[in-house]
């Protein structure tokens, strides 16, 4: 009976907005507004009435810093319980860690239990972002944006140390900038001294 | 009403996203009226919002609501939408529920059918989780009926409490190990109380005679409290929990109360109008009273899901020079921790609720019960005549607290109470934050007589948390305790809480949050990321090999490429007379941590492609499976949590055994000398882990019936505990040999037995509580 009522308060441990909006849109691919650019899912919700994340044991987790490393991501989500496998996510083309990885637990509780209690606390200094998901599959682990690391590290307008400073979409702009500018500069001194 | 529907402008129906809305974007659209959310949407939310607000208009929310809902009771959906909630609010949100009750006796009042829907409904559930032995829901909704007491017919509430006890009574007789009848006495304490404030004078007698009863069971102190008391004092001194017993203070405090005619000071009482509201008074005065529909009790009450243990009231704010909690002697201690225990456990599954609850609680009871949010603790001083120094944050961090410090465990992952303490600080910082160091500093200056398992929890969550916060923490204070010998409890915390903080961070960025003196603690080797690899130094033995296996696994060589090699190491340590086995081991496994060093996927990696060979040698000879253990210890000697890990992974292929494990940290000298190993807190992280992987494995396999391999597997798990207590004992009776060394006979023998002691406190206490868990569900079975 209060089984079937919703809860007074909100519940930590549902799937994001995110992973909803995914699913109703029944593309099954198309990179281009996906969460951070990975964690790809395949799950046609409407054919399955079987929620995929029923016994979900995998969470996606984002906002890492590059620099953050397993062990430091074992020593935080083992609070949770124990980690059966860690997948870091990485540029695509450097092999580099890139900002997320994927952990997955041995049940189903310890993953909705680190939803709970470690979503939206720090790791490395930054608040990181779990999210359950239906489970990993070769190829997931990296990143999608053009340059290979995640889509939001490529537009991003905010300098963040922990993920390469600026999108890097913005930062190759400006390079280019700057490298018209000291063109240009090159010419007027050349200019300068040809007027003496 | 109306002012209710407004009191969130921005909020609810509001698109929040439109984050770059302009100024002269908002002036030009039309200032509608807003839309009114339906009747039971309404009422859910004002309910919802019950107590909430500051300002603390109890009476004005109370007669809102309820008289909205007697109006529009005839709504089906509203009449359904409300009872539903008001059942679900005493389970979800119990620090409400006086509040609930008022509406409900305002309601009552105006239309008599509303209260006796709900009472209908309220002992149905109720009869429904004493059948299931849920019994914090039990107690929650008892809480609620005594609250309504004035509105009950006859003895009201009192004839089932007598029931309930009359059930203890016959249960604790059976047995002195029962806890189901120590929880239904604690129940029955618990709901008085609420029964006093809400009918007053009339009630006394019946309550002293159910006092009277409840004082053989809740006086006497429970044969497992020893078990379970977070103290493990030195000998010769007292726990100072050890007359802590929550019933044993509930008792005495009723007592006190009784005496001072049931003032009960902290409680509010929403249902008392102010004197404005004379004429509501009087209709509350003379409404209806209704008969409690029977709720039966069975025969044979059961346990429930969660195993029973008597409790115990523990609290970091003790001995303090001004009282910053309710001392143990007023009803007040308990009945707010009451509160928000169940309030942190039933919520856990959002943190930040759970917070604002914390944050919030002086809303839930009654005005001057707390003095003003965020007063520091020197101003408690200046608090003038006899009003109220309780902090409130103080209140809240404790009960967290006393659930991180709760044996045998809490009702949910430490973690949980971890996630609780940093929202709280997240909420209110300069209120919280100060109030968490004296917590801090309350817990390490006891650590020498904390349970050697809580001090762990202490540590952990203590790092945990500084993580969340950029490490800060004012390390200054403890400076003169760096220079205590490494196995002093207070250094061994420090030692310990600096690797903790090391793992979740780095070293370097560890370093500079501390102080000088502490910055020797930190040795260069900490600063590397990939350990050197021993073999590359020509003049470790079998250099020359270690060098050539690596190669080969680094380009994944097979096996029988390897082999040659090993027979090398073999007819080599046969001519030194050594163990050929350990020494190939040791090359080996050495090798397997220097090739997989740049990440936990890489040894992991490398240890599923050698596993055939890794497990043979374990196999081979206790020797050799010990020297696994030491090859990856010594190999991350400066990162002990990455051994740990590996070691665990190493257990799951079971290429060594959890009693190798503990064999090799508590046997020998292997993990530090002269029983320096027990100071070590990642030597305890390691040898607790294994102990837990093997009890949580066999309680899995109990649980889901299969008692095929059962018999061998209890076998195996209490010859791991006799082991244990084996290697335990004689550090703790100062028998070990290794203590006799002339080196640490200057006072250090002592530590070590104490270290001993503490060790073996806690294996006990593990080996008696799966051994009871076997008991329970052979009985079941």
């Amino acid at each position: 009976m209060p089984g079937a009522l919703r809860s007074t308060v909100d519940r930590l441990d549902r799937p994001s907005a995110y992973y909803n909006s995914r699913n109703k849109r029944r593309r099954p691919d198309h990179g281009r507004d996906n969460k951070d650019g990975d964690a790809e899912v395949h799950v046609p919700v409407e054919e399955s009435p079987e929620d995929p994340l029923k016994n979900a044991t995998t969470l996606y987790v984002g906002n890492l810093s590059f620099y953050t490393t397993e062990e430091q991501v074992y020593e935080l989500f083992s609070k949770c319980g124990e980690i059966k496998r860690l997948v870091m996510g990485l540029d695509r083309f450097n092999k580099t860690p890139c900002g997320f990885c994927f952990v997955e637990y041995y049940t189903h509780q310890d993953a909705l239990d680190c939803m709970k209690y470690i979503g939206g606390t720090k790791l490395d200094e930054r608040i990181i972002r779990t999210d359950l998901d239906p489970g990993f599959e070769e190829g997931r682990q990296y990143g999608r944006g053009k340059s290979g690391g995640q889509v939001r590290d490529e537009y991003r307008d905010d300098y963040d140390e922990g993920r390469g400073g600026l999108g890097r979409a913005i930062q190759s702009e400006r390079e280019r900038e700057g490298q018209r500018n000291r063109e240009r500069d090159q010419h007027m001194e050349d200019d300068y001294g040809r007027l003496r | 009403m109306a002012d209710h529907d407004r009191r969130q402008p921005a909020g609810g129906y509001n698109n929040r996203k439109r984050r770059y809305r302009e100024d002269d974007d908002y002036d030009r659209r039309p200032q509608r009226r807003r839309y009114d959310a339906p009747l039971p949407v309404r009422i859910r939310k004002q309910l919802l919002g019950l107590a909430e607000s500051p300002l603390r208009r109890w009476h004005e929310e109370v007669q809102s609501i309820a008289h909205v809902l007697a109006d529009n009771y005839e709504d089906q959906e509203l009449r359904t939408s409300f009872l539903d909630l008001v059942l679900q609010m005493l389970i979800e949100q119990p620090l409400k529920t006086p509040f609930v009750a008022a509406v409900v006796l305002v309601a009552n009042s105006l239309k008599p059918d509303i209260l006796s829907d709900l009472l209908t409904r309220v002992a149905t559930a109720t009869e429904e989780k004493v059948s299931v032995g849920e019994w914090r829901d039990v107690k929650l909704y008892l809480k609620f009926l005594a609250c309504l007491q004035s509105a009950l017919e006859g003895d009201g509430l009192f004839p089932l409490l007598e029931e309930l006890f009359s059930r203890a009574v016959d249960l604790q007789t059976a047995s002195s190990d029962d806890t189901i009848g120590t929880e239904l006495v604690k129940i029955i304490l618990l709901t008085i109380p609420y029964i006093m404030a809400a009918a007053p004078a009339q009630w006394q007698q019946k309550a002293a005679e159910l006092m009277d009863k409840t004082d053989v069971i809740a006086s006497e102190p429970h044969a497992l409290q020893v078990l379970i008391d977070p103290y493990h004092a030195e000998e010769g001194t007292e726990s100072p929990t050890a007359n802590m017993s929550l019933i044993g203070l509930l008792q005495k405090q009723l007592q006190t109360e009784a005496l001072n005619g049931w003032e009960l000071s902290c409680l509010p009482r929403p249902w008392q109008m102010p004197p404005e509201e004379i004429e509501q008074q009087e209709k509350l005065d003379n409404a209806q009273k209704h008969t409690l529909p029977n709720i039966s009790i069975p025969e044979k009450v059961v346990a429930g899901p969660r195993p029973l243990f008597p409790e115990i009231y523990f609290s970091v704010y003790v001995n303090q020079d001004i009282e910053s909690v309710p001392p143990v002697s007023s009803i007040a201690s308990s009945l707010i921790r009451d509160g928000l225990l169940d309030t942190i456990n039933i919520l856990d599954f959002n943190r930040g609720v759970t917070a604002r609850f914390l944050i919030d609680v002086d809303c839930y009871f009654a005005p001057g019960t707390f003095v003003k949010r965020a007063t520091p603790f020197d101003r408690l001083r200046d608090v003038e005549g006899d009003r109220s120094t309780w902090k409130p944050e103080d209140v809240a961090v404790d009960a967290v607290f006393s659930q991180i410090f709760a044996l045998p465990a809490p009702e949910h992952k430490l973690v949980y109470y971890h996630s609780v303490l940093t929202e709280a600080c997240k909420i209110a910082p300069a209120a919280v934050a100060p109030s968490l160091g004296r917590a801090i500093r309350y817990s390490y200056q006891n650590t020498h007589r904390l349970d050697l398992e809580l001090c762990y929890r202490f540590l952990d969550w203590f790092t945990h948390h500084l993580s969340n916060f950029g490490f800060m923490w004012k390390w200054t204070e403890w400076v003169d305790d760096v220079n205590l010998p490494d196995m002093h409890p207070r250094k061994a915390f420090i030692l310990g809480a600096l690797d903790k903080e090391i793992r979740l961070s780095f070293a370097q960025r560890i370093k500079g949050t501390l102080p000088e003196p502490y910055q020797a603690l930190i040795g260069p080797e900490k600063e590397q990321d990939t350990p050197e690899f021993k073999f590359n130094d020509d003049h470790t033995p079998f250099a020359a090999e270690g060098r050539e296996i690596a190669a080969l696994l680094k380009r994944k060589a097979p096996d029988e490429e390897i082999q040659p090699i090993i027979d090398r190491i073999h007819s080599a340590a046969l001519d030194q007379a050594i163990d050929p086995l350990v020494s190939s081991t040791d090359v080996f496994m050495t090798a397997v941590c220097w090739v997989g060093s740049k990440s936990l996927s890489h040894v992991l990696a490398c240890i599923e492609r050698t596993k055939d060979r890794l497990l043979d040698s374990g196999a081979a000879s206790e020797a050799a499976r010990a020297q696994i253990i030491t090859a990856v210890v010594s190999y991350w000697s400066a990162h002990p949590g990455v051994a740990i890990t590996i070691i665990e992974k190493l257990l799951n292929y079971s290429i060594i055994t959890p009693g190798a494990v503990i064999d090799w940290a508590l046997a020998g000298d292997r993990a530090g000398p002269y029983g320096q190993a027990l100071s070590k807190s990642w030597v305890f992280e390691l040898v607790f882990n294994s102990v837990v992987k093997v009890t949580s494995r066999l309680r899995q396999v109990i649980s889901s019936g299969s008692n095929e391999t059962t018999e061998e597997e209890v076998a195996n798990m209490r010859e791991l505990f006799k082991n244990m207590e084996d290697a335990l004992i004689s550090w703790a009776q100062g028998t070990k040999d290794q203590i006799m060394d002339p080196v640490v006979s200057d006072g250090g023998e002592d530590l070590i037995k104490r270290w001993g002691e503490r060790w073996l406190r806690v294996f006990r206490r593990r080996s008696a509580i799966e051994e009871a868990f076997l008991l329970e569900h052979k009985a079941v079975s």
